[in-house]
């Protein structure tokens, strides 16, 4: 699994070396964000239930997709953001690669899946992030920084 | 691969639920003694040789018929050979020490490797004792890091004290030892 630290140490093994100088500035340096990152996925834990309803409400209000599909849809967002909630302790797009992201196209395509719903949904959750009434600004940057990541390799 | 964090976020995927407050409190831990962990990785790699070389140097010495016609070290291609793979062994510690997980020590370096010592001829024993006094040398380093003539300025600036993470560093060669024997 790709984390900050890992990508530091399978860089270093590559090379044969030991982790020198600038690897462990590399890696003091994600632990200097760690705090304001596990903010971010600690609120995200807490109100994962109610960002998910708040998105899908968006998503389904103007009648553009079918009703039918809210649920698998609920899920999906849920999914989602369960793997951003992974990303943010782990300092590094890793989960959200290696479990959302890598096939996620073929799939929506196989399935006539509109990706639309979903970019529109986390470009919702992105919008909505209040700080600081949801959490600090240095968390909701953090946060942010992965739905755009997120947004982008769906679209 | 994994280290401290990306463990937890595996653990949690098995159970398809996210990181919350109650799993967080133990990576919060981890991230307060991020210095100390950072400065013992830093300990190690500023004195490879001093562990690596001088544990291999010391097994010899206990062994001394390894360097004579028909030792395990004779002739001085398989001394070298003996040397780097000590060196070896130091840097995966090293990197589980950083990582605070012993999967990359697991995955890249233990596994098979006691087959191939087999496979080689390479005494197991020798090799342990070699192990044991690279865990000796590191404890001491690692312990001394704040003081005494090897005291050094660590990369949070003023030296963490980093004798609390010695057992962990030894905990990685106790595993070194048990995969081999």
């Amino acid at each position: 699994m790709k984390s900050a630290v890992t990508t530091v140490i399978t860089a270093a093994d590559a090379a044969g070396r030991f982790p020198d100088i600038s690897d462990l500035k590399a890696v003091k340096a994600s632990f200097d964000r760690a705090a304001a990152r596990m903010e971010a996925a600690e609120k995200l834990a807490s109100g994962i239930d109610n960002v998910t309803a708040d998105a899908l409400k968006a998503v389904y209000s103007d009648g553009k997709y079918d009703i039918a599909t809210r649920d698998k849809c609920a899920r999906d967002i849920n999914h989602y953001l369960r793997l951003i909630n992974y990303c943010l302790i782990a300092g590094s797009t890793g989960p959200l690669d290696e479990w959302g992201i890598a096939g996620v196209r073929e799939v929506f395509r196989t399935l006539g899946i509109p990706t639309s719903a979903y970019i529109e949904a986390f470009s919702y959750i992105r919008e909505r992030v209040c700080v600081p009434r949801d959490m600090d600004e240095q968390a909701a940057n953090e946060f942010k920084d992965l739905l755009n990541y997120l947004i982008n390799a769906l679209s | 691969m994994l280290d401290a964090f990306s463990r937890a976020v595996v653990g949690a995927d098995a159970k398809g639920a996210c990181l919350g407050s109650a799993d967080l409190a133990s990576l919060r831990q981890h991230v307060a003694d991020a210095n100390i962990r950072i400065d013992a990785t830093n300990a190690i790699a500023q004195h490879i040789s001093c562990i690596a070389a001088d544990a291999v140097s010391g097994m010899v010495c206990e062994n001394t018929g390894m360097t004579q016609p028909g030792g395990n070290c004779y002739p001085t291609r398989r001394m070298a050979a003996c040397l780097r793979d000590g060196e070896i062994i130091l840097r995966y510690v090293s990197y589980a020490l950083l990582a605070g997980d012993a999967s990359v020590l697991d995955d890249r370096c233990l596994n098979g490797l006691k087959e191939t010592y087999d496979a080689l001829g390479v005494p197991i024993k020798n090799a342990v004792r070699a192990v044991e006094i690279m865990k000796a040398a590191t404890v001491a380093i690692i312990t001394d890091t704040n003081s005494g003539p090897s005291a050094f300025q660590g990369i949070s600036g003023n030296g963490s004290d980093c004798q609390g993470i010695a057992a962990e560093a030894a905990s990685y060669f106790d595993r070194v030892i048990s995969s081999l024997s």
